[in-house]
């Protein structure tokens, strides 16, 4: 993985930096030709359409597989993979063992 | 935003051209006829090692290191869980499909096809009471991570992505139901649910095929360059998520297989497995491509 991928986390346990480069990683291959730059932890990706409805059920596995928690779509609402903070505190259980959900 | 009268126009003699498969199909649903509640003679019990639930050929992992330390009766386990995870996949896109039917069935546009549509809907439902009726039984209905939100669309994009992705969806379970309908190692349950799903579903996938295609011709040329784009994207997305369900962490767990995320996503990477998931989608995708629908297969995917 590139290290600027992880850039500016690497005051997080490495676990967790690894799953957000993880992360990131899958977005830009499913963004297509999508500048890396252009892509922040806060970049709006349903609503910039760089992700879409189709792209979740492969996202949620993902996630699960970061996460190490199962993910109920009947509790969830799209704003929750609204972009990668956002996913990160939704889904990804912190280094420290404590809930992923804020 | 209602489609253009240009369009609609397009829709009205497509669908008038679809008067005699709708009425040959509806004709067969007729006859074939049947009550899912006397149909099936459920055993108390089934023994998930004591038989073969699912093709050894279909299963996820043939053709993986996985599957070659596997033991017969792990083997055999681990096809009891895929069938409850296939019937389960089932029930979920069903469930999607009712209502998308429901939501179109005698919408003033659509009237040419009502008829046929009363028969889809009737009989999707009696494949779920089949599903579930296994899957409630023996084990359990697994979990889907297909979520109902999608954006607002313009009615003809989101008439044609619903038809579109019902064939997609519908073609590569038939790939299972056709195989595994004549396949005698199966547990007669479970190649009963196979045999009935693909004699009805062979029906639904003449109709979706000609619906499909219909549509594309009339709503397409309204669409710029963009939304087609968008649209071919969409679909060879579509088949990425749903051949992912076949590889559902969920049932490697319950099969005893040990860190299944990592199984997963082992199997989905595995040529064989490539292989199987192209040759498995090969009648959808040749469709698709000569309708000039998709451009290229989908290679995400495979």
């Amino acid at each position: 993985m590139p290290s600027d991928l992880i850039a500016g986390q690497t005051d997080q346990p490495a676990a967790t930096a690894d799953a957000r480069a993880q992360l990131r990683a899958w977005v830009l291959e499913k963004a297509g030709g999508l500048d890396p730059a252009g892509l922040t932890d806060q970049t709006p990706l349903l609503e910039r359409r760089i992700l879409r409805s189709v792209h979740l059920p492969e996202l949620i596995l993902l996630l699960e597989r970061l996460g190490g928690g199962e993910i109920d779509v009947e509790d969830i609402s799209p704003g929750q993979f609204r972009d990668i903070d956002t996913m990160m505190a939704n889904f990804v259980r912190p280094a420290d063992g404590s809930e992923p959900r804020p | 935003m209602s489609p253009t009268t240009a369009s609609a126009a397009r829709l009205a003699e497509a669908l008038s051209g679809l008067g005699d498969t709708v009425d040959r199909l509806s004709m067969l649903s007729q006859r074939d006829y049947q009550n899912p509640y006397e149909t099936v003679q459920w055993p108390d019990s089934v023994d998930p090692e004591g038989s073969w639930f699912g093709s050894p050929e279909l299963l996820s992992l043939h053709g993986t290191a996985q599957y070659e330390r596997l033991d017969e009766p792990a083997r055999r386990r681990l096809s009891f869980y895929e069938a409850v995870n296939f019937f389960s996949l089932n029930i979920h896109g069903e469930k999607s499909l009712m209502q998308g039917l429901a939501v179109r069935l005698y919408r003033k546009d659509l009237m040419g096809v009502a008829r046929y549509l009363h028969h889809f809907l009737d009989e999707e439902n009696k494949h779920s009471v089949y599903f579930g009726g296994f899957c409630t039984r023996y084990a359990r209905v697994y979990r889907s991570r297909q979520l109902g939100f999608e954006p607002a669309r313009q009615r003809d994009l989101d008439d044609f992505l619903f038809f579109a992705k019902t064939l997609v969806f519908e073609e590569v379970v038939d790939h299972y139901n056709r195989l595994q309908a004549v396949d005698e190692r199966l547990h007669p349950v479970a190649r009963f649910i196979n045999h009935n799903h693909h004699a009805e579903e062979s029906r639904h996938l003449a109709f979706g095929r000609r619906l499909v295609e219909a549509l594309w011709k009339c709503c397409s040329p309204d669409w710029d360059k963009q939304t087609i784009a968008d649209v071919r994207a969409y679909l060879s997305q579509f088949f990425v998520s749903s051949w992912h369900e076949y590889y559902n962490p969920d049932m490697y767990a319950d099969a005893g297989l040990p860190d299944p995320h990592a199984v997963a996503e082992a199997a989905w990477n595995a040529p064989a497995q490539r292989e199987h998931r192209r040759t498995a989608s090969i009648k959808c995708t040749r469709f698709l491509v000569s309708a000039d629908i998709l451009e290229k297969e989908p290679i995400d995917a495979f």
